[in-house]
């Protein structure tokens, strides 16, 4: 994809996602002519000035002078608390935004960012690029044409000791994040089985918070379609980080963030398969294709995806109100919350 | 000096590890003590975050930080892990910053170790330890221990220190990786496990950090503690295999690790020379776990070509590590009669119970099988 013309943007938040992440995509994306870098955001200096320098890009320590710039897009990459407040002012400032996950500290956050963004005729991106990885558009796929037969159940594990580089302990105080490991890994999972198989009918949901954030959490759903889902999530222990389909002619293993890769083992057959996700054949003999995309390239899709959208006047492949609506799933699992026992 | 109090505040240095965060658990959530975690980085703090507690973020070197967060506090009790060389450092600053704070008692985690693995039969507290075991892991913690003994000769901090064996428990890596080696089809013993286990379950553990840090009289000993029961490895590893659905069967019998002194690595020997060490005074500790992560991912160089090999070949009998080696050739049960006799301790958990515990917590860590 080539936009008619960089989309200027401003990257607001210089931890850890934004110096990981962002700062590697967005670069590629200038190398490509597809945005130009306008400012990034910061009230901590010796965040803020690094990232600059890096990206090229003027070093601001309020939102406000930033959106001075009128910037296209605004990536919003802070704590959960200040999104919402930040989204309304790209808003107001005529800019689209893409937020980082969550999509806000709350679901009523959430859903008043998308009603700004309608009310404002702007775009809102929820920044769940899991969506873009090959394997989940793959296992999408899988589901709703039954190409192996119905999913009959799936037990997804995900998590290891923490190890995300937080620069500071913002991300363990509830009033700045007011969940743990189901809103942090979690909402990205939950993001996906609700693309995948839609509003469960019924779940139970267990962690192991005492006055504060999760570490462990374990939700047990059951959707329309009959399929049952197990999900297991840790910040603490190490797991096989696996998302295992069990359809009624094959089981899939989609590891996590191996964006192209998935194990088939098929019925009958008495070994598995281990793939690695590739443009399609044509039906005629021909040299083998290119792989698609991998972890870091599905986040750059994202991005991509989002730039295009905003030239094409469209909505991005995953708008605002997806976002909301898996926080929203993550508050009503903390509401009907049990307590899991501690060993 | 003051006696230790419980009615204070007590630190705890190295609170999300294994040990730190069971001695929170049974401290804080058991016993109602005030306790204050510290660790060394913000993302140290996932689990420690389950419970709203008052922690601070201070490197276990970093004199000026740990001190801030000690002040305030009557005890400090020391779980932190390091390298070697860390080991050592942390014994210094741990005892200046408990005497700049004011903390009154500082509890040291040492290690069985210090006697060796496979300590001669005989062997107590009041056998001499030396600083030239094979395993460099010893010698830190008998230069810590050496360390901690010349500085508190001012008076300024009481220090007592416990040498715990085996530690095992929930999280344990004596559970994880016993369960990881036997499903991969890699685990092995010696002489079918018939040698002896020092173990120590966390919470027998944790019941001696707690006497350490409140008997008046611990100040200025190191207490040698363990399980009530004599257990060999046998004993300890083959519950594990029984749990999984496996057998003795299912442990080769194991190549012993050769018993040479453990080498440095030329990046190891550069830290510990006195140009890296000034230098490193100046060095973010960022820019440090950067410069260590390159080294160690460092390729190793390259092994003989193994295409013309069976596959799944069993003619490779599983090596045991060094430490491994050692342990498993332990012919002697290290007492804790001096503990007994000054602190009073007495294990509250039998092993056995200690362990299916642990087994249980295998089970909920792992979920779904």
């Amino acid at each position: 994809m080539r936009a008619a013309s960089p989309v200027t943007l401003v990257l607001v938040g210089c931890g850890a996602v934004s110096r990981l992440f962002y700062q590697p995509a967005l670069l590629e994306l200038r190398r490509h002519g597809l945005v130009n870098i306008l400012a990034v955001v910061d009230p901590r200096a010796e965040a803020r000035a690094p990232l600059a320098v890096a990206l090229g890009a003027a070093a601001c320590t309020k939102l406000d002078e930033a959106l001075e710039l009128r910037p296209e897009l605004v990536v919003i990459a802070t704590p959960p608390a200040l999104h919402r407040a930040q989204a309304e002012a790209a808003f107001a400032a005529g800019g689209a935004v893409l937020c980082e996950k969550p999509l806000a500290a709350s679901a009523t956050d959430a859903d008043a960012m998308a009603a700004a963004a309608a009310r404002t005729g702007r775009l809102l991106a929820a920044g769940h690029y899991k969506r873009f990885m090959p394997a989940h558009r793959a296992l999408k796929t899988l589901i709703e044409r039954e190409t192996f037969g119905p999913l009959l159940d799936a037990t997804l594990v995900e998590g290891g000791k923490f190890s995300w580089p937080a620069a500071t302990d913002s991300f363990f105080q509830r009033e700045q994040t007011p969940g743990g490991v189901l809103l942090d890994i979690g909402v990205h999972v939950l993001d996906l089985l609700r693309w995948w198989l839609g509003d469960p009918t019924n779940y139970t949901y267990a962690d192991d918070a005492l006055d504060g954030l999760e570490a462990n959490a374990r939700l047990d759903a059951t959707f329309a379609s009959g399929a049952s889902v197990r999900l297991r999530l840790s910040r603490d222990w190490r797991t096989e980080n696996v998302y295992v389909f069990r359809f009624a002619r094959a089981t899939v293993h989609s590891r996590v963030n191996a964006s192209n890769q998935l194990e088939f083992t098929l019925d009958g057959l008495p070994m598995t398969l281990a793939a690695e996700l590739r443009e399609p054949l044509p039906g005629r003999p021909a040299p083998p294709t290119r792989a698609l995309d991998t972890n870091p390239q599905a986040f750059i899709a994202q991005l991509v995806d989002v730039c295009a959208a905003i030239r094409e006047n469209r909505a991005p492949f995953v708008p605002g109100i997806e976002g909301a609506q898996a926080l929203r799933w993550v508050e009503a699992c903390y509401a009907r919350r049990t307590t899991l026992p501690i060993h | 000096m003051k006696t230790a109090s419980q009615s204070s505040t007590w630190a705890i240095i190295g609170a999300s590890g294994f040990i730190g965060l069971r001695a929170l658990e049974g401290l804080h959530d058991r016993d109602g003590i005030a306790v204050r975690p510290v660790v060394r980085a913000a993302s140290s703090l996932a689990v420690l975050a389950r419970r709203r507690l008052d922690w601070r973020i201070a490197g276990p070197r970093d004199l000026a930080s740990l001190t801030g967060a000690l002040r305030g506090c009557s005890v400090c009790i020391h779980a932190a892990l390091g390298d070697p060389l860390q080991i050592e450092q942390m014994a210094t600053v741990a005892y200046q910053a408990c005497a700049a704070a004011g903390v009154r008692r500082l509890v040291w985690l040492s290690s069985a170790s210090v006697h060796g693995q496979n300590p001669a039969p005989g062997t107590d507290e009041s056998s001499p330890i030396h600083d030239r075991h094979l395993l460099a892991y010893n010698n830190a913690k008998v230069r810590a221990e050496h360390r901690l003994e010349k500085l508190s000769a001012d008076g300024r901090v009481e220090v007592a220190r416990l040498r715990p064996g085996v530690v095992f428990g929930p999280r344990s890596r004596w559970i994880t990786d016993t369960a990881a080696d036997l499903r991969a089809g890699r685990a092995g013993w010696l002489d079918e496990g018939r040698g002896v286990c020092n173990s120590i379950h966390v919470d027998n553990l944790v019941h001696a950090i707690r006497l350490a840090a409140t008997v008046p009289a611990a100040a200025g000993h190191a207490f040698v503690v363990g399980d009530a029961e004599s257990v060999i490895w046998r004993d300890f590893l083959l519950p594990v295999a029984t749990h999984l659905g496996l057998s003795a069967n299912d442990f080769a019998i194991a190549a012993p690790a050769a018993l040479v002194a453990e080498r440095e690595t030329p990046f190891a020997a550069l830290t510990r020379s006195r140009l890296y060490q000034n230098l490193g005074e100046h060095v973010p500790d960022r820019a440090k776990r950067l410069v260590k992560s390159l080294a160690s991912a460092w390729p190793a160089p390259a092994l003989a070509p193994g295409a013309w090999r069976l596959p799944r070949s069993s003619s490779n009998a599983p090596r045991l590590t060094l430490e491994h080696t050692l342990l498993q050739r332990c012919a002697w049960k290290l007492p804790h009669a001096k503990a007994a006799r000054i602190l009073g301790y007495t294990p509250p958990v039998p092993f056995a119970e200690g362990l299916a515990a642990s087994l249980a917590w295998l089970d909920f860590a792992e979920g779904p099988r």
